[in-house]
């Protein structure tokens, strides 16, 4: 079942453009989302959460457009990037304002989470590794149940223990059928998690395709992804 | 919307904003340009929005399941609540100086703007301004916050000066009126401080709203 449906983005700026960017996003899969930087990830994240206005295009969340179903759509989804928000306030006073604004926040599930990721509720966003602070916006995100979660490179400036452990955690939500936008230019990220591979370049879609199907038709052999894609990137 | 100015109250405000709202006892200063402790409440708002851009407010405001443009009234919203709550200091202290106080001598000699009704619709004149020009300014780019005040302090300190200069004019003199003298020119005036106020608040507001939909951030 599509979750996400993203029809002909365009999005024009005067040094870069986001050229008919198309992809569906699934119920219970990962889509790994790479390119280099200025690549068109960011951009066409941004898109999708209502803080650029694309020149064309449709953005479909659960069968209904974005910006004729904002707020719905944002109650049913979770964003986490390299931001952080209110550096010098406890996370659970964040918590305590922003729960309210989700009917279906869940105590349990907050708790559940704010154990799994080790999180201390007194302590400030200021007083988090960057790899916390991911966490702190994916238990956002999960206490109300996202069922689309959007993560623009989450796992840069990682540590590989903190990478390895906020890659078990995708795939335990993916396994409850969390579908998930994983923005990265780490690609061993992807081979780890990834279902379905989103190759953008120069603003412009390359590879959409589930990533068994990208093995198969585009990695050579004794090749690894990340030469693949580098090799695509050299001939573009 | 109360879930709103909840969350703008404790998350996204300065403690300045809250503490600013003492200026408004400037009301009680003899010789001094009362009309200033509305800029200085002013000035505890800009810290809000300072600390606004500084914690990725508008960012986080926006993931919210809440239709953009309710981001802007969320600030608006606390925007008037802080100022109200000043207008009211200063209308308590202006009717004090208009009854028990209106024969200390220390009042009956002061040379700049006695607090009546007129200055208190100067008051909110001032706030009107803040609205129109610095909020609906920084919504332009949900960033900018220099230029929109830089404006606005320009546009207040002359406010201010033809305040303070129309009661010397001696046709004008009403104007700094004690007690409840020419009391119904001193309530027109509020009243029409009033409705600029209401008036540039509201198409200010509007007009951010439809800028803000409009922006990338």
């Amino acid at each position: 079942m599509s979750l996400l449906t993203v029809k002909h983005l365009n999005k024009s700026y005067p040094t870069f453009r986001l050229n008919d960017v198309s992809f569906t996003l699934e119920a219970g899969r990962i889509i790994g989302f790479v390119g280099r930087n200025g690549a068109g990830k960011t951009t066409t994240i941004k898109s999708l959460l209502n803080f650029i206005h694309p020149d064309s295009g449709e953005i479909i969340y659960f069968g209904n457009s974005l910006y004729d179903h904002e707020a719905e759509v944002k109650g049913r989804i979770g964003y986490s990037g390299n931001m952080s928000w209110y550096p010098r306030k406890k996370l659970k006073e964040i918590v305590q304002i922003t729960k309210q604004f989700y009917k279906n926040y869940d105590e349990e599930a907050y708790q559940k989470y704010l154990k799994m990721f080790h999180l201390d509720e007194n302590k400030t966003p200021l007083e988090l590794s960057d790899g916390m602070k991911v966490k702190f916006n994916l238990l956002l995100a999960l206490s109300h149940h996202a069922e689309i979660l959007i993560l623009d490179e989450p796992t840069s400036g990682l540590d590989p223990f903190s990478r390895d452990e906020l890659l078990k955690v995708l795939k335990a939500l993916r396994q409850e059928g969390v579908a998930i936008l994983f923005s990265t230019h780490i690609i061993s990220d992807v081979e780890k998690c990834a279902d379905d591979l989103l190759y953008i370049s120069k603003g412009k879609i390359i590879v959409n395709l589930p990533l068994n199907a990208f093995y198969k038709d585009y990695v050579r052999d004794q090749e690894t992804l990340e030469e693949t894609l580098l090799r695509l990137e050299e001939r573009l | 919307m109360r879930k709103l100015l909840m969350k703008e109250m404790t998350l996204s405000a300065s403690l300045l904003s809250y503490l600013f709202i003492g200026f408004s006892l400037m009301f009680f200063i003899p010789g001094y340009p009362i009309l200033c402790g509305a800029f200085f409440v002013t000035l505890g708002l800009f810290q809000s929005f300072q600390n606004i851009r500084e914690t990725n407010d508008i960012v986080f405001s926006v993931l919210l399941p809440i239709a953009k443009k309710d981001v802007v009234k969320g600030k608006y919203l606390f925007v008037c609540l802080i100022e109200l709550s000043s207008l009211l200091v200063m209308f308590i202290i202006t009717l004090f100086r208009m009854t028990i106080l209106k024969d200390v001598p220390v009042y009956l000699q002061n040379t700049l703007m006695n607090a009546n009704f007129f200055a208190l619709g100067g008051a909110f004149l001032i706030f009107g301004l803040f609205n129109w020009i610095f909020v609906g300014g920084f919504f332009k780019t949900a960033y900018k916050i220099g230029k929109p005040f830089v404006h606005f302090m320009i546009m207040t300190a002359l406010l201010i000066i033809l305040f303070e200069t129309l009661h010397h004019i001696p046709s004008l003199a009403a104007l700094n009126a004690f007690g409840f003298d020419h009391f119904a020119l001193q309530l027109s005036l509020l009243s029409i401080g009033i409705m600029m106020y209401c008036l540039m608040t509201l198409l200010s507001d509007r007009q951010a709203c439809n800028t803000f939909e409009k922006i990338d951030l």
